[in-house]
This record gives C-alpha cells, sequence and structure tokens, in this order.
C-alpha cells in the first residue's frame, strides 16, 4: 500500500468534515434500510455496503455531476455520495412511481443522469465496458470529465472487466476502474478464487497504472485518488484503484459479515472509516457538538426521504410497456395490429449499387450529417475497411476518432457504444458475424436493450450494431453461419432490422442510426455482394416497422426476409408456371413488426408459408404462424406452415449446408402442399 | 407510534424463518439497534436489530416457521 503518513495535517478539517458530513449520509441510508427491512417495513434485496463508505465519501471532494459514475447493485453508497436525490432513491428501492426510475429498476438498477449517475449493474463486471464509452464520448467532445466505474473485487475474475482494461488501455480513455475491494467475492475469499496477490499490478499488463490503496485510513485515501483523478482529468490515462477495505455487512440481507471469524470482524470494525473518520475530526478540533449535528442531520434527512418515498404509489400496471420503447405504441401486444406509413417513393438523383455499396452510403451520409455518430468494430479500419469492406475508405475520409477499429473483443465494443449513447453518441458498431452475438449478448440484452426501461427513460441507448449473418454462401462452418435473430426479437428493447435489397439495406441502416433505441441490423454475407439494386444517392428513411409487398399474388403468402427472400420470390415464379399466384411480404423490420401488412396479405390468400434461414424449432416463425392462425383462424384455407432450418448446427458439408437451409425447391414442395391441402 | 416486527426477507430466495430465540424478555425497554431476537432462515442465523427504541412486545414463538411478513411482535 502507498504510505502516507496518518494524521489530518495533509488534508484540511473543512475537507475531512465533508467527507465525513457524506459518510454520515451514507451511514443513516444504511440504517434505515437495514432497520426497515429488519422490521418487515421494506420488502426488497439489500446488499449492504457498510465498511466501503470513505470511497464515495472521498471521491464526492474530488469530482462534481459532470462526471461520471457507473456502479453496482452493491452501490447505494456511490450514489448517496454521488447526489442522487435520496428521496428519489428510496422511492425507487420501494419500486415507487416517484423513484429516479419510476420504479422499474428498483435498486440494483439506479440511474441518475443530472447528478453523473449514469448506469447501475446487477451483472457483475459489466459496467466496466459502458464506462468507457462515457469516457470516450467525454474524450471525442474533448470534455475534461472523468468517468468511474465501481466493482468489487469479485469482478476482477470476469471476462468484461478486462476486455475493458484492455480498450482502455489502447484508447487511453479518461476512466478510472475502482475496484472496491472488501476481500470477499460475495460469500467466496480472495484465495479461493485467485491466485493473483493484488489487483492494481494487473493493470501494468494493460499498459497503464494501478495503485493500492488503503480505504479505511482517509487522508492518505484522499491524497492518492486526488492524484489518480487529477492524472485522469488531464488526459493522461485510465488508472486502475484498488481501494482496499473489509465489508463489515453479509453478501445480502442486513447485520454483520458473519462469513468473518470473530475476531476478523472486530478487528474489521475497529480499523473502519467511520470511526476512524470522526475520531480525525475530534482530534483536528472539530467539537463533538459539530459532529453529532452533521448526524443528526443525515438523519433527518433519510427520514424525511423515507416518509415522502412511502406515501408515492406503487408502480401501476398501466406502465408496463411504458418506457420499453420511446413510443409507447411500439411494443408488440395480442390483437394491436397498427398500420405505419410507409416511406415515400424516393425522388432525387438515383444509382444502382451492391448491397454493400448501401451500407457504405448509408455510414458515409450518417457520419457527414451528426458529429456524434461514429463507427467501431473489428478490423473496420482502412485497409482493409472491415473484413466484408463495409467501411471501406470511411476511416480516410473521416479519421481514426470516428472511424475506430477494435480489439477483438465484442463485449468491449458493444459496451463502449452503449456508454457513448448513453450521453447522446449515435454509435455504429459491427460484430463481424452474428455468431459472436453469444461473446457480448450480456451487453447487448441485459444492458442496451433493457437501460431505457429499467431507467423509466431517465437516459435510453441509441446504439446501432450491424451484425454480417452467413448463410447460401458455404463452407463458413457451425459458428460463422447461423441466423440468430430470435436471440435478438425475444429480448424486450431491441428493434431488429433484416434487409433484402440495397435499397432497404441503406434505408433501414439510415434509420436506425437516427433511431432513439437500440436497433440491431442483421446484414447477409451472400446479398452484401450478391444482389444489386437502384437506390437514392442521398439521404432517405425507410420506417422500421413496413413490410413490403415484393410480389402480388392471390393463392398464398410467402413471408420471409434476409437472404431467404430471393428464395421465396424464385418459389413464387416457379409457383407460378404451376399456376399457383404466391404473394411474396418482405418484412424488412422484425421488431417492431408489421403485423397488419402480414394480416392483409393472408386475408386475401388464406394461405400461408413462413420461411426463414434460421432453425425452424423455436424460430421467429413460429410466432408469425401463430399470429396468423389465432387473428384469421376462420378464413384459412390450410394450416399456417414454417419453413426454417433442420435442427442441426450448420454443417461444413456442402450437400448438408444447402439442403438443411430452406431454398427454393423446398420452398416450392411445401407452398405446394399448402396449395393443394384438403381437409 | 407502534412498530410493527415482521419476519423480514433477509435475502432474495427467503420466503419463511424462524424464532430460533429472543434475545431480550417480553416486556423489557429497548434501544433501536440493540439485538432483540435470532431469526434462522434456510442458510444462516441472523441476531435482528430493534428497528425503533420502546418496550418489546412479543408476539411470535420460538421455534415456530412464519412466512416472510408474519407479524411476530411490536415496540410500542
Amino acid at each position: 500500500m502507498e504510505k502516507h503518513a496518518r494524521t489530518t495535517s495533509g488534508l484540511e478539517p473543512a475537507v475531512l468534515t465533508e467527507i465525513y458530513r457524506q459518510m454520515a449520509r451514507i451511514r443513516a441510508v444504511d440504517k434505515a434500510i437495514q432497520a426497515g427491512l429488519s422490521g418487515g417495513k421494506f420488502f426488497f434485496s439489500y446488499w449492504p455496503m457498510t465498511g466501503q463508505e470513505s470511497i464515495p465519501a472521498v471521491l464526492s471532494q474530488l469530482v462534481t455531476k459532470r462526471d461520471y459514475m457507473v456502479t453496482t447493485y452493491r452501490g447505494v453508497h456511490d450514489h448517496v455520495a454521488k447526489g442522487v436525490p435520496l428521496e428519489g432513491l428510496f422511492a425507487e428501492a420501494l419500486g415507487r412511481i416517484d423513484g429516479v426510475n419510476k420504479g422499474k429498476g428498483g435498486s440494483p438498477h439506479i440511474s441518475d443522469p443530472p447528478s453523473g449517475s449514469m448506469l447501475t449493474t446487477a451483472i457483475v463486471g459489466a459496467g466496466a465496458p459502458i464506462a468507457n464509452g462515457l469516457a470516450l464520448a467525454a474524450q471525442l467532445r474533448h470534455e475534461d470529465r472523468v468517468t468511474i466505474v465501481n466493482f468489487g473485487d469479485g469482478a476482477t475474475s470476469i471476462g468484461a472487466v478486462h476486455e475493458a482494461m484492455n480498450l482502455a488501455g489502447v484508447w487511453k480513455l479518461p476512466v478510472i476502474f475502482l475496484c472496491q475491494n472488501n476481500q470477499i467475492g460475495e460469500y467466496t475469499f480472495i484465495p479461493d478464487y485467485t491466485a493473483s496477490k493484488d489487483f492494481a499490478s494487473r493493470a501494468a499488463g494493460y499498459g497503464f497504472k494501478g495503485v493500492r490503496l488503503d480505504a479505511c485510513d482517509v487522508p492518505s485515501f484522499y491524497l492518492g485518488m486526488k492524484s489518480v483523478v487529477d492524472q485522469v482529468r488531464r488526459g493522461d490515462g485510465p488508472v486502475f484503484v484498488e481501494a482496499v477495505m473489509q465489508r463489515l455487512g453479509p453478501h445480502a440481507g442486513v447485520g454483520d459479515n458473519l462469513e468473518l471469524a470473530p475476531d476478523q470482524l472486530k478487528a474489521a470494525k475497529e480499523n473502519w472509516a467511520v470511526p476512524r473518520t470522526r475520531a480525525l475530526l475530534l482530534e483536528a478540533g472539530i467539537p463533538e457538538k459539530e459532529i453529532a449535528a452533521i448526524e443528526e442531520a443525515a438523519s433527518v434527512e433519510v427520514d424525511r426521504a423515507i416518509e415522502k418515498a412511502s406515501a408515492s404509489k406503487v408502480t401501476p400496471q398501466s406502465e408496463t410497456l411504458v418506457d420499453v420503447f420511446a413510443d409507447g405504441t411500439l411494443p408488440p401486444r395480442r390483437g394491436h395490429h397498427p398500420k405505419r406509413e410507409a416511406e415515400a417513393a424516393p425522388s432525387g438523383e438515383t444509382k444502382t449499387g451492391l448491397m454493400l455499396e448501401g451500407i457504405l452510403s448509408a455510414q458515409t451520409i450518417a457520419l457527414e450529417s451528426d458529429k456524434n455518430v461514429f463507427l467501431l468494430g473489428e478490423d473496420i479500419g482502412d485497409p482493409p475497411g472491415g473484413v466484408f469492406a463495409t467501411s471501406k475508405g470511411l476511416q480516410t475520409k473521416f479519421g481514426k476518432d470516428r472511424v475506430r477499429p477494435t480489439p477483438i473483443a465484442e463485449q468491449s465494443i458493444i459496451g463502449a457504444g452503449i456508454g457513448a449513447a448513453l450521453v447522446g453518441m449515435r454509435p455504429v458498431a459491427e460484430i463481424m458475424f452474428n455468431d459472436f452475438a453469444g461473446v457480448c449478448l450480456d451487453q447487448i440484452f441485459n444492458h442496451a436493450a433493457k437501460q431505457r426501461y429499467m431507467s423509466g427513460s431517465a437516459s435510453h441507448v441509441p446504439l446501432t450494431i450491424r451484425m454480417m449473418v452467413g448463410g447460401g454462401t458455404g463452407g463458413f462452418g457451425a459458428q460463422h453461419s447461423q441466423s440468430l435473430e430470435a436471440w435478438l426479437t425475444h429480448t424486450p428493447g431491441l428493434k431488429v432490422t433484416f434487409p433484402s435489397t440495397p435499397f432497404d439495406a441503406k434505408g433501414l441502416l439510415l434509420s436506425c442510426i437516427f433511431d432513439d433505441d437500440p436497433c440491431v441490423q442483421l446484414e447477409s454475407i451472400k446479398l452484401l455482394r450478391g444482389v444489386r439494386g437502384e437506390m437514392p444517392v442521398g439521404d432517405y428513411r425507410i420506417p422500421l416497422g413496413v413490410a413490403k409487398v415484393r410480389r402480388e399474388g392471390t393463392d398464398i403468402s410467402l413471408i420471409s426476409y434476409g437472404w431467404q427472400v430471393p428464395e421465396c420470390l424464385a418459389a413464387a415464379e416457379a409457383l407460378q408456371k404451376e399456376g399457383f399466384s404466391a404473394e411474396v411480404i418482405d418484412l424488412r423490420t422484425l421488431v417492431p413488426l408489421d403485423y397488419h401488412r402480414v394480416l392483409e396479405s393472408v386475408k386475401k390468400t388464406r394461405r400461408a408459408l413462413v420461411v426463414h434461414a434460421a432453425t425452424q424449432f423455436c424460430g421467429f416463425g413460429a410466432e408469425i404462424a401463430s399470429t396468423i392462425s389465432e387473428e384469421l383462424f376462420s378464413k384459412l384455407k390450410a394450416p399456417v406452415s414454417r419453413l426454417g432450418a433442420d435442427y442441426a448446427p450448420i454443417a461444413y458439408s456442402r450437400e448438408i449446408e444447402t439442403n438443411q437451409i430452406p431454398s427454393t425447391k423446398p420452398i416450392v414442395e411445401r407452398a405446394r402442399s399448402l396449395l393443394t391441402y384438403e381437409n | 407510534m407502534s412498530t410493527q416486527l415482521m419476519i423480514p426477507r433477509l435475502e432474495m430466495a427467503m420466503t419463511e424463518g424462524t424464532i430460533a430465540e429472543w434475545l431480550v424478555a417480553d416486556g423489557t425497554q429497548v434501544k433501536e439497534g440493540d439485538m432483540i431476537y435470532v431469526l434462522e432462515t434456510g442458510k444462516a442465523t441472523q441476531d435482528i436489530a430493534a428497528p425503533a427504541s420502546g418496550r418489546l412486545v412479543q408476539k411470535g414463538t420460538v421455534g415456530e416457521v412464519y412466512p416472510v411478513g408474519t407479524e411476530i411482535g411490536e415496540i410500542v
């Protein structure tokens, strides 16, 4: 540990008093929560931070509301010291409408942007990649804000933290990785979960400074933190701080930390920063009366906050679908099939190009028209401009700040996108293959998708993720060929597009980038270079949630998206030769889904087949088929059918791959069976 | 004003608890923060502090299993 003389001499008594004021407020909150839980007055989960008060209390004297903070579920002390209003904090913990997040996030998911408390995660370690994004936004905007991400020692084991540290190091981000080392990860002590002697020394491996500080010795901790905050604010890159103390409470619940032996607990309480700091104040000549008044004021503030919070209404059921998206009419619900306006016919100069050129053009327009737009992803710089060349030339044109190649670390990519989006940037993150969603899904579905809801729209994530989807080209193997759209559509809060033409790819991507909700655009590798089409040269938008009739017909509706649309069109052509008229509906957007146009088509044709490249079992087609059956049961001439891939990983063998995924011939066969169906 | 004592939910999975022992006799004056009873859950035992100061009125019985939220006493 860094050694400092243990006196108040290094610290103005006035500063120490302010630190103690925050410690007293945190103690009053902690005590009130524990009393409320013990007395049965409160029923919520609580992860006490008793013993850790000094960390945010000291920081409160070094940062302002302009500085960003991310913390974890054991973070009430962080919120109190950062300035989150106590009334809103308690109301939130109680699930009330006047909570800072309308009672939708609760104590493990506090967000209060006005105080700089940007996000609270209940997924251990997941805040670190997001903090990078906040820091990146400040860096790109040339602001001197510092971002602090708090996490426990337990989080040092998880990959997200390592990915985040690596990215922060290489981009020299103004972020402090603040490990509140309370020496026990939930119920497991340090020697049982890591062989590391300390955590601070890990930072050197990522090319930046790490310091280990004693958080129980407040004057030395203040001086240590001050030098860290100053360094990061100057723009000298990230610092990892290991702030050491002992957690005095249990992992969850109330009372003492019974995992500690009685003598350990006794020693920890003697070393506890709260009484030690109080003693220092007395030593410095602050009268007992003055200290008692600070404590009393904290207690009164907390009592008033609880009283007001308790009077607030429990957040009502009518709020269920509010805050899923910016537009409350978008969440799908039974029997609700609104008609959304289609795009106007394009005007102005057009050109013919590949889908790839449409994607490039959309990103170019977005980068030109809004300084908040930037791109990040693996290999997206020049050369090669993306492994599929979807950003070719953009780094050369827009520079390294705005077109940012990343480490091969998808959690760090999505996390940085989320963090920057939280403060109004519009990042476009590329994930090279849909299959890699697996290594960053926590960031996508637990954070990007849920932040608007968990924060009661106190914040939102205007992030766009582009993912390339294999299939139909052959030879990529089982881990680079999947169509995993159902993973995304099954997560409330994400919008998902899957274009089949260059025109749509460009217009949908521009809509995604300028949408205020997180969007994922799935781009078929087969179509990127496999389809040419006409598109306007300038900016145009295709509204999300509007399907397109690709071919009109009267006998059956073929409903599809992505690279299966051309297969359906070929199937319709073949069916025409047999005397059947097939209508082809291209969904274009999967969420929000255009049930209006789907149902209108099937009302007319009275037969429906949903086709997709994804595994048929539990695929997106099941949702559509089920809804058509429910809505149009009496009108149907045949059962609604689905055609997707066989239930097997995508094989390397060309013969298996081309046969396990739908193509023109099996689509024709299935359609024919429906067209000739007899009861 | 009296303060109810209810079986608290101390951890996410907790649905019921048992009073293992009253640490303070019925009718005693207690101070807020004094340990007043021992609560036994599936996982552990935990001393429970008085949420307020006053006279303890015991209502729950040692050894009985109570669902979370059951009133087991009062501080008056």
